[in-house]
């Protein structure tokens, strides 16, 4: 057991300190989103592309930086920026999916002209695979790209596309083989959301935010050079990439960030002392450390390519439901106070107790179900036997 | 960083699950429930191989490894419920002989533990009743009524009696997990008893803190071990038992009972390492991590248990499949150095009135 990162990491270390003396850190950005200031963030986006810490490993002919795979610089420079209190860079579909599948998956052509202006924040992707028909059974997805010369014309519904009205384009999984089995009729598109006959509308969620969109399709044009892989691998294109997302999802660091969010609560409403929430606190507290060491464990193992196997399987349903219940946990110590919603006076922490609250309700959801999680450790962590297929398949 | 056991580790785990696979086989743990004569076979076998004496100095004939090192070791004896009481017998008693006894206590019984020719257990925390017996509570405490010697930590003091001390009433009890024998233990001590002093630590609090600690993390090994073995088990059966034409793991119903203990085994793995590991670096957080471990562990282990006996349907409830031998043994790791409340309770007044925390070594 070596739990510190080693001296070979110190000049990394310096220089990322020496990078952001440079910058004078308080002129940065402290969080960049898709939706706050686009220039600025973009512009911190293409600053920390340049110096190499973000796309670190991306080769330098797509516009990263080139170095070899090593979660460990990755992680030094990590702890800097977040010391300094600075973005540690975008997060969003585009540069946590997109670029990794296009790396895989994506010829030479869609390597250049995409991964550069995605991981500097110059465009903005969303993704396109649920469908009202198809949530959990996604491959069972309708909508319909049909060949006409150099075009892909598409008809059909995606649902739960998050920040489509904020993307420049989106990278979705359609039906190109209507007379192919399911799971292989399907295909890898990257579509401009701008293309005529795409419609977004947004979906208000129970959290009161717009987070989520619906996309209609009627007759949609997209050329064929924006279809990744061959036509009908889109499936295995579209699954490697869940991989990453559920990778994504549940990261103990922000359930501890969290956690500690709600011992203030506690402390201020005087709640600390009553042993029943103390209770509580101290069963979520042992949860958070559980999922914290747990990603230390999961971190070794990529740093000796060594498969995870079931340990990184749990990441997603132990990590979302920590999220709800650590927020339920701070909605109790409030009381009636609570309740009380974004832009209420006397709201604590402007209302994000309950905003939290009902969007990791919404991550145990989406992301692949808490069920289809435990469907998942089930059958490919404890190998148990499948569901056998309904007759219709 | 490299988070997790060690290649020297992953290899002590390997010959102790093939030694106990080999030599205390599911067949002799049974019988052992049998016969309730103790276990001084086992535990001479055991200590052949180095398990009795992994925490005991080199100097006296043990290992001298570490508690990540046995908390491996727990871990594979819960998995195979062998019949030993580990965390006393080979963590607290020798860690406060070593601690606090002088050269010749440590000469006369460190090697015999660490040989497995002696059972030492302690009692810590233990009342003195020395005009009336009967009003007290006695303690409960692991293999009392068969050792060779108690460490009795009493207002403020280490003491090592004998067995057959007159100052001890010891009272043989009958458990529901067989592979564990508990005795209750009252100390009158009085002018008779030869009972001696463990009088060379600076510090005795903080030493027996740290072997209450020490205790808390390897029953928590103890208790995973059990549950991973009782999940595998599980899993093999919903594999194989067929019902409405199909393997009944393949019914979500039951599949879920199943991810879901996996998912809640996993990272109590991980916590158990830093734990085990946080007390092998004598850092300060071990004081907060052992009892907060203790009570995942302890939540986590039941929910466990109950749901793979649940998967086994029928069965699991009887004596005709060894689901139950888990289930006890998760039942005791639970109770024993704290039941999860108290130990929250504990956990918490040291997170959130450090000020007022005793000092831990």
């Amino acid at each position: 057991m070596e739990l510190e990162i080693g001296p070979r990491y110190d000049p990394l270390r310096q220089e990322v300190r020496d990078f952001l003396a440079d910058q004078g850190v308080h002129a940065l950005p402290a969080a960049v989103g898709a939706r706050a200031d686009r220039d600025a963030g973009t512009r911190w986006q293409r600053t920390l592309v340049e110096h190499g810490y973000v796309g670190r490993t991306i080769p330098r002919n797509y516009g990263g930086f080139g170095a070899a795979e090593d979660p460990l610089e990755t992680l030094v420079i990590e702890q800097e920026l977040s010391r300094a209190r600075v973005s540690t860079g975008m997060q969003n579909q585009g540069i946590g999916m997109l670029v990794p599948t296009l790396l895989h998956y994506g010829s030479e052509e869609q390597k250049q002209r995409w991964i550069g202006p995605t991981i500097r924040g110059e465009t903005i992707w969303c993704q396109g695979y649920s469908e009202p028909e198809s949530g959990s059974d996604l491959a069972s997805l309708r909508t319909r790209a049909r060949r006409d010369g150099d075009d892909y014309v598409i008809n059909g519904q995606k649902i739960w596309t998050s920040s489509a009205r904020e993307s420049d384009m989106m990278f979705a999984l359609v039906r190109t083989e209507p007379d192919a089995k399911k799971h292989s009729g399907i295909s890898y598109l990257l579509l401009e959301v701008k293309t005529p006959g795409i419609d977004v509308r947004p979906l208000m969620t129970m959290t009161g935010d717009a987070t989520f969109n619906e996309v209609f399709f009627t007759d949609a044009r997209v050329p064929v050079t924006n279809l990744v892989g061959a036509p009908g691998q889109g499936w295995e294109i579209g699954t490697y990439l869940l991989r990453h997302e559920r990778d994504m999802l549940g990261r103990p660091q922000q359930s501890e960030t969290m956690l500690a969010s709600c011992v203030e609560v506690l402390r201020d409403t005087g709640k600390i002392a009553d042993p029943l929430f103390r209770d509580r606190l101290i069963s979520l507290q042992a949860r958070v450390l559980a999922m914290k060491y747990h990603g230390l464990r999961l971190l070794t193992d990529r740093l000796k390519e060594r498969d995870s196997g079931l340990s990184r399987l749990v990441v997603k349903l132990n990590g979302c439901q920590l999220n709800y219940d650590i927020c339920a946990l701070a909605i109790d110590a409030l009381g009636e106070r609570g309740v009380l919603r974004r832009g209420s006076p006397r709201v604590r922490d402007g209302g994000a107790w309950q905003i939290q609250y009902m969007y990791s309700l919404g991550l145990i959801i989406g992301g692949g179900t808490a069920q289809i999680q435990k469907n998942i450790i089930g059958e490919v962590g404890l190998g148990l036997p499948r569901e056998p297929k309904s007759a219709t398949g | 960083m490299d988070f997790g056991l060690s290649d020297s580790q992953l290899l002590l785990r390997r010959s102790i699950r093939e030694l106990l696979e080999r030599t205390v086989p599911i067949e002799r743990v049974r019988r052992h429930l049998a016969d309730s004569s103790g276990d001084r076979g086992l535990r001479l076998e055991l200590g052949d191989q180095g398990i009795t004496g992994l925490m005991v100095a080199e100097e006296h004939d043990g290992s001298g490894l570490g508690l990540l090192d046995a908390t491996v070791a727990a871990q594979e004896l819960g998995r195979l419920v062998t019949p030993i009481s580990f965390h006393s017998s080979c963590a607290v008693a020798p860690l406060l002989i070593q601690g606090a006894g002088d050269e010749a206590q440590r000469r006369r019984w460190l090697p015999e533990i660490a040989a497995g020719r002696a059972v030492v257990t302690a009692a810590l925390d233990l009342d003195v009743s020395p005009f009336d017996v009967s009003d007290r509570e006695p303690a409960t405490v692991a293999d009392a009524d068969l050792a060779d010697a108690i460490v009795i930590h009493t207002e403020g003091d280490l003491l090592l009696v004998e067995a057959g001390d007159p100052g001890l009433v010891i009272e043989p009890l009958q458990t529901v997990d067989e592979t564990r024998r508990v005795a209750a233990v009252r100390w009158i001590g009085g002018p008779t008893s030869r009972a001696t002093r463990l009088a060379s630590s600076p510090n005795v609090p903080a030493l027996v803190a740290r072997a209450e600690q020490a205790a808390q993390i390897l029953l928590s090994a103890d208790l995973l071990g059990a549950c991973q073995r009782a999940l595998g088990f599980a899993v093999d059966y919903a594999r194989e038992r067929r019902q409405f034409g199909r393997v009944i793991g393949s019914f979500q119903a039951v599949k879920h009972l199943c991810a879901e203990t996996a998912a809640a085994l996993e990272p109590l793995q991980s916590l158990l390492w830093y734990a085990a590991f946080a007390w092998d670096q004598r850092s300060a957080e071990a004081a907060q991590l052992a009892p907060l471990l203790k009570a995942h562990a302890a939540e986590v282990g039941s929910t466990a248990v109950t749901n793979t006996t649940q998967v086994m349907g029928g069965i699991g409830f009887t004596h005709e499949c060894d689901m139950h031998l888990w289930f006890k043994r998760v039942g005791y790791d639970r109770q024993f150095y704290g039941a999860p409340q108290t130990l929250r309770a504990q956990a918490a007044s040291l997170l959130f009135e450090s000020a007022a925390a005793p000092a831990a070594g």
